[in-house]
């Protein structure tokens, strides 16, 4: 019925031109003499001579400017037999944020939209712009442009990855490995009243410097024994997820837990070369964590 | 199938140096993937021939190998059987060897006194200890999985060395001065 309607209204203006006196018929857009018009006709506004006008200047560069050059690690599946090569760009960083994060989104919004990386939260919770600055691992995020702009600042992907693009590594098999280790709570028996499991706050005080971990494999990819045995080798940011279920005072399954990292490479491949420690953005200290679960383990 | 991208990542990855890196397709039968290797092959097969004529250093650097996956995204990596013989008594005893040592060395010349015990003792605690070490080193650098016949080489090697060191020692022990006193004799400083 609806489109009825709307198919005869369609046709009504056609059927009324029809209808209409030539008198009655509506003007058009016409053009008027331009002496009619406007300024023309005002006696206060005359046209400006062109002796009196000028041209406005093109901006100068401002001398404030720190221009600062970045080097980025490029290579593209869709030419897999280029080599990987590293391009240059330039910034002023007076007009960027202080973050690198903040100076590679500037670089893919005005300069190359072509540079791929992750990025998320911006705030360093996410742990998605975990790369290699100034060989480094950190978070692009959490980490300053330094303000010298006689350094160059070099950014690689996370070291020792398969990378998928640009500065996107492959964290397949990372979390493959963290999903080996059941981060998750393990409990048969139920809470006395039949609710939450509670835990006293001594042992809840157990838990920080390890719930805080954002999986951003910056340690992992900085660890020299995982870089050869990554296959088999657990590496520091799921060992320091493992022992955050072995201290928790609510888990049942720590016998368990501890003879998953009972052989020769699992654990052990750990030589507390502490590159872990020294590269977390967040400050934590994985190879503490991985020292207390060697250390639970060899005298029981 | 398989073999054929085998040998395909095998020929391109002599021509890489272990700085590149690149990600692997997983090839399906017929795949756009599967033509794209073998023409990649045979592009590296050029590369090969031409490269004989560079100046540039030739690096004989173990490449990256291709990514291996095992099963889908989505499972857990495979957790290995426990064995805690290699696991924590091996930790634990490693830890008790070193320790261990540090008296044994210290004792000999503290006391002045040369007890054949003791310095046997030594010796044997320095043929396990660099016996455990050198494993070690091996089992960090040649991966079982990818070089298997490389690891039973060095394997068997070290095992070879550390009995003839522990035949040396024997020998030294029995027929000549002994280890702290051959110590004593050489540190003049």
């Amino acid at each position: 019925m609806a489109s009825l309607v709307r198919s005869t209204t369609r046709l009504l203006p056609s059927t009324r031109t029809l209808l209409r006196p030539p008198h009655l018929a509506r003007t058009y857009a016409t053009v008027e003499p331009l002496s009619n018009l406007g300024e023309a006709m005002s006696a206060s506004q005359h046209p400006t001579p062109e002796s009196k006008t000028s041209t406005i200047p093109e901006p100068s560069k401002d001398k404030e400017s720190k221009i600062k050059t970045f080097h980025i690690y490029r290579w593209s599946p869709d030419t897999p037999s280029e080599k990987p090569k590293m391009q240059s760009y330039t910034l002023d960083i007076n007009k960027t944020g202080p973050m690198v994060l903040d100076a590679l989104i500037r670089i893919k919004n005005e300069v190359d939209p072509t540079l791929t990386f992750r990025r998320s939260c911006r705030e360093g919770i996410c742990g998605s712009c975990a790369m290699n600055i100034d060989g480094v691992n950190t978070l692009a995020c959490l980490c300053r442009i330094p303000t010298d702009t006689k350094q160059e600042t070099r950014i690689y992907p996370l070291p020792h990855t398969y990378v998928v693009k640009d500065l996107v590594p492959d964290l397949t098999q990372f979390y493959k490995q963290y999903k080996s280790i059941k981060p998750y709570l393990q409990r048969e028996t139920k809470s006395e009243d039949g609710r939450e499991n509670r835990q006293s706050p001594a042992d809840r005080k157990r838990l920080d410097g390890l719930y805080e971990c954002i999986l951003c494999a910056c340690c992992s990819t900085s660890c020299p024994s995982y870089w050869w045995n990554s296959e088999e080798y657990l590496g520091p940011a799921v060992l320091l997820q493992s022992y955050r279920w072995l201290a928790d005072s609510r888990d049942e399954h720590k016998e368990e837990r501890k003879s998953m990292l009972d052989n020769s490479m699992s654990l052990y491949r750990c030589h507390t070369i502490m590159n872990c420690s020294r590269t977390c953005p967040k400050g934590l200290n994985p190879g503490k964590a991985i020292q207390e679960i060697k250390k639970s383990m060899a005298f029981t | 199938m398989y073999a054929q991208v085998r040998t395909a990542f095998k020929i391109e990855a002599a021509n890489l140096t272990s700085t590149s890196k690149y990600t692997t397709l997983t090839p399906h039968k017929g795949s756009i993937t599967s033509r794209i290797v073998r023409i990649r092959a045979a592009a590296s097969r050029k590369a090969i021939k031409a490269a004989a004529f560079q100046t540039s250093s030739k690096r004989d650097i173990l490449p990256a190998g291709p990514q291996v996956i095992e099963g889908t995204a989505n499972d857990p990596a495979p957790v290995p059987t426990p064995s805690p013989t290699h696991g924590s008594y091996h930790w634990t005893f490693e830890r008790l060897m070193a320790i261990s040592l540090v008296p044994l060395t210290i004792a000999p010349f503290a006391a002045g006194s040369l007890n054949p015990i003791v310095d046997a003792a030594l010796a044997g605690a320095i043929v396990l200890h660099s016996h455990v070490g050198f494993q070690s080193v091996i089992i960090d650098y040649i991966p079982a999985k990818r070089l298997p016949r490389t690891r039973a080489l060095f394997w068997w090697g070290l095992r070879a060395a550390t009995l003839m060191v522990a035949i040396g020692f024997y020998e030294f022990e029995t027929n000549d001065v002994g280890l702290t006193e051959a110590i004593k004799r050489v540190w003049t400083a």
